[in-house]
């Protein structure tokens, strides 16, 4: 499982570091060290959006960028940085070239009506919430084309378990009776365990009253190998057309920072 | 409880006697098993107590007996001292508190009067006492003395000028004889680093040890071009003291810039090192680098422990550490021989130590523009948070933290008033962070037994007689294990991640555990 980039948060809280000449090279090590963890290395996208389509879902100006990487994207895993103002300057004037002269997102092949058919069908709803349907156990996908690459999400659905984000690891728990209880882990500390099941109940333990915790390597969302090339275009065009709002009540996570 | 103190209380009253800590009391804080007379207990920083009230049958019953809350937002890091029955302490942002240590009342509370416009919210760790004055190191880098009785200031003193944060203090001071000794923060700011003494009585600096030597003193060729000057070499963790030997040991940080080590060729000297020095004079008599040429951000600020051993058929003054770096060290304190150093988590950077301790590297080590993964990660197998020693059982108690990080690298450019660190880390993507308790062997580097945390500790353990060992997790748990067996006897969960170091007192005949957590101060007893 690889680590949410910012559920690293060491200790304390200051900028990275102390380059400051407003120019690209300064940028790009910046956005190296800082941004590729999610967004790829040339801003391809990856965990996070692509930053390369020209069109930048929280405003393409390089105000805009310094004001999602000052401030975050609250539930998200996009964090809040704290970089010196001239390291932002610099951070943003690299993430603005990233999008060269293209000035309209891509767009998908394939047909969206027909992927919020295949979205029923396969039941998707049975894991995952759009709106206010379906179920609360996966992750959500009301903005799922906003905050994620078409690519990210295409391995989603073939290999969820190419990248499990680790609010969503998957954990299983024999009591002592020997029954087997699986869910999407919440929290789990040296003593205790929280999960939430498929049945979108909590379920919460003790670990001297259980026989074993296991935390399972596979993502608990099956692969969709089997859908045709066409289906799965189809699914990914409708997916991309979920951009919902934000959920602003949600905690902005902190960039991690070094004592 | 011994000389003063002991006619102290048998004539006078607890609270008439509070504010006589003379040196000779501190030599001797081992005598007085009931207070905590240093940021670390006592000189050696053993960090075991000969109290048994609270022991392996009972700690079950341990409970909250008081909660001070200091409203201080900020990681809680200070050990408190406790003096005849009042507890010292100081919070983040430059508050310290005295307290009656039986029910929590404060006696008095002081707050650092910073240069208006100046913000200096930073931790620290605590404060030292000699006679009726308390010593604290602020956090824009000023040492104050604050009358013990009343929390009045009495005198204070720059460190060095804070410069928008290129100068601040964490660490509780240490006082020898009459001298109040600090250390600097801020090895990643471009600073050149330094152990400062002061006079107890009026607050003039008596010396000053660079941790990093100029161009033309020794060591000072382990620095390429003019680098010395922004060397880093912070001091940012009290030192120990041997009263006999009358050396003061201290553990240097980091060499700046942190992850960028091109610009710096050489061992860069006594960066990542422990220096032997003499109190009186601040003179070097030994010094021995754990890590030359540092580039994974690894101090050497971690505790180092005096220990009294049969080494090899031979009883030996010895130094030991836990380092940064993964390696757990022992030394003759009296020379500086490196005598052993054993890895205790997980690491992939030296493929050894040779005869003299030095490291021989792992190839591609370095922080690159890409990434590199490495193991320990920047944080290390263990850091700043205390270790304890129990002679019953002989073993070394510490907070080993496993994970591995990936470092980036790129040429930085000064600036001054900022951080200067070339580049940074990220959490290697394929494995979470976890921790462990350990009760390692100190003559051999072998674990007796560890215990499990599910995520990486930032908190220290105490040892009592009562065959205890205190510790606290990254998920806020107070713990108690069997020393002999590593088994949890008791737990409490104190609501926040733990970044402190648990400490007991007693006063009218009742033991009790204080942790800091949060913002509050815990405090725990029988029933």
């Amino acid at each position: 499982m690889r680590m949410a980039g910012v559920g690293i948060a060491l200790v304390c809280s200051f900028a990275a570091w102390g380059q400051t000449a407003r120019d690209l090279a300064g940028g790009k090590a910046s956005f190296r060290s800082n941004c590729a963890f999610c967004h790829g290395l040339a801003g391809g996208g990856g965990r996070g959006p692509a930053l390369s389509s020209g069109r930048l879902q929280h405003g393409s100006t390089e105000e805009d960028i310094k004001n999602v990487v000052r401030n975050g994207v609250p539930g998200s895993t996009m964090p809040a940085f704290d970089f010196e103002k001239e390291e932002l300057d610099a951070l943003a004037a690299y993430v603005k070239s990233l999008s060269g002269s293209a000035t309209v997102a891509v767009t998908l092949p394939g047909d969206a009506v027909k992927g919020r058919k295949i979205y029923d069908r396969t039941g998707c709803r049975g894991c995952h919430q759009i709106g206010a349907e379906g179920s609360v156990f996966g992750p959500e996908l009301s903005r799922i084309g906003a905050a994620r690459s078409p690519d990210y999400i295409r391995e989603s659905i073939v290999d969820p378990s190419a990248d499990i984000p680790d609010e969503y690891a998957g954990v299983t728990v024999i009591t002592r009776d020997g029954r087997r209880i699986t869910g999407v882990r919440i929290n789990e500390d040296t003593f205790t365990l929280q999960m939430r099941d498929a049945s979108q109940n909590f379920r919460m333990f003790q670990k001297d009253e259980v026989q074993q915790v296991i935390p399972e390597k596979k993502s608990l969302m099956p692969a969709y190998g089997s859908l045709s090339q066409e289906d799965l275009q189809d699914l990914l065009a409708y997916l991309n057309t979920l951009r919902g709002d934000l959920n602003t009540g949600a905690e902005v996570k902190k960039a991690g920072g070094i004592r | 409880m011994k000389r003063q103190a002991a006619w102290c209380w048998l004539v006078l009253s607890p609270l008439v006697c509070a504010q006589n800590v003379t040196y000779e009391r501190l030599v001797h804080a081992l005598d007085e098993q009931q207070n905590w007379l240093t940021y670390w207990g006592d000189y050696s920083a053993i960090r075991h107590r000969d109290l048994k009230q609270i022991n392996t049958s009972n700690v079950k019953d341990l409970r909250v007996d008081w909660i001070f809350q200091t409203g201080q937002p900020g990681s809680f890091e200070a050990v408190p001292l406790v003096v005849d029955g009042v507890m010292y302490f100081t919070a983040a942002g430059g508050y310290a508190y005295a307290l009656d240590a039986r029910s929590g009342r404060q006696l008095w509370m002081y707050k650092h009067a910073f240069p208006p416009g100046r913000k200096a919210d930073f931790v620290n760790r605590g404060l030292a006492i000699l006679g009726n004055r308390l010593f604290m190191a602020t956090p824009d880098a000023n040492v104050v003395a604050l009358d013990a009785r009343t929390g009045r200031l009495v005198w204070q003193t720059e460190m060095a000028p804070f410069n928008g944060g290129q100068h601040q203090a964490t660490l509780a001071p240490l006082v020898i004889k009459d001298k109040v000794i600090v250390g600097i923060s801020s090895a990643e700011w471009g600073i050149r680093g330094f152990i400062d003494a002061y006079e107890a009585a009026t607050g003039k600096r008596a010396w000053r040890f660079w941790t990093i030597p100029a161009k033309d003193e020794p060591g000072g060729d382990t620095w390429a071009a003019d680098s010395w000057k922004r060397g880093g070499g912070s001091t940012w963790m009290t030192g120990t003291y041997d009263p006999q030997l009358n050396t003061l040991y201290w553990g240097v940080g980091n060499p700046g810039p942190d992850l960028y080590g091109e610009s710096r060729k050489g061992d860069n000297l006594y960066t990542c090192s422990l220096v032997a020095v003499d109190p009186d004079t601040g003179k070097l008599k030994w010094h021995f680098q754990f890590t030359p040429h540092d580039t994974h951000d690894w101090d050497a600020a971690e505790t180092p422990m005096l220990l009294d051993l049969n080494w090899k058929g031979r009883n030996r003054k010895l130094v030991v550490q836990a380092n940064r770096n993964a390696f757990f060290y022992v030394l003759d304190r009296e020379t500086g021989e490196f005598l052993m150093g054993k890895p205790f988590a997980r690491q992939n950077w030296a493929k050894e130590l040779d005869a003299k301790g030095r490291p021989i590297l792992m190839p591609n080590t370095e922080p690159s523009p890409e990434g590199t993964r490495l193991c320990p990660g920047l944080a290390g197998g263990t850091n700043w948070m205390a270790p304890s020693y129990n002679p019953e059982t002989r073993l070394f108690y510490f907070a080993v933290r496993e994970g591995c990080d990936v470092y980036y690298s790129s040429p930085p450019v000064y600036v001054e008033g900022r951080q200067y660190w070339g580049s940074m880390q990220r959490a290697a993507s394929d494995e979470p962070e976890w921790g462990m308790l350990k009760a390692l062997d100190p003559l051999t580097g072998e674990t007796t037994w560890d215990f499990r945390y599910t995520h990486a500790p930032w908190a220290g353990t105490l040892s009592t007689a009562g065959g205890l060992i205190f510790a606290g997790d990254q998920d806020g748990y107070l713990m108690a294990f069997d020393a002999k067996t590593g088994r949890n006897l008791w737990r409490f969960n104190t609501g926040n991640p733990l970044s402190n170091s648990p400490m007991t007192f007693m006063v009218n005949g009742r033991q009790y555990i204080t942790m800091p957590s949060g913002s509050a101060v815990l405090t725990f007893a029988l029933p």
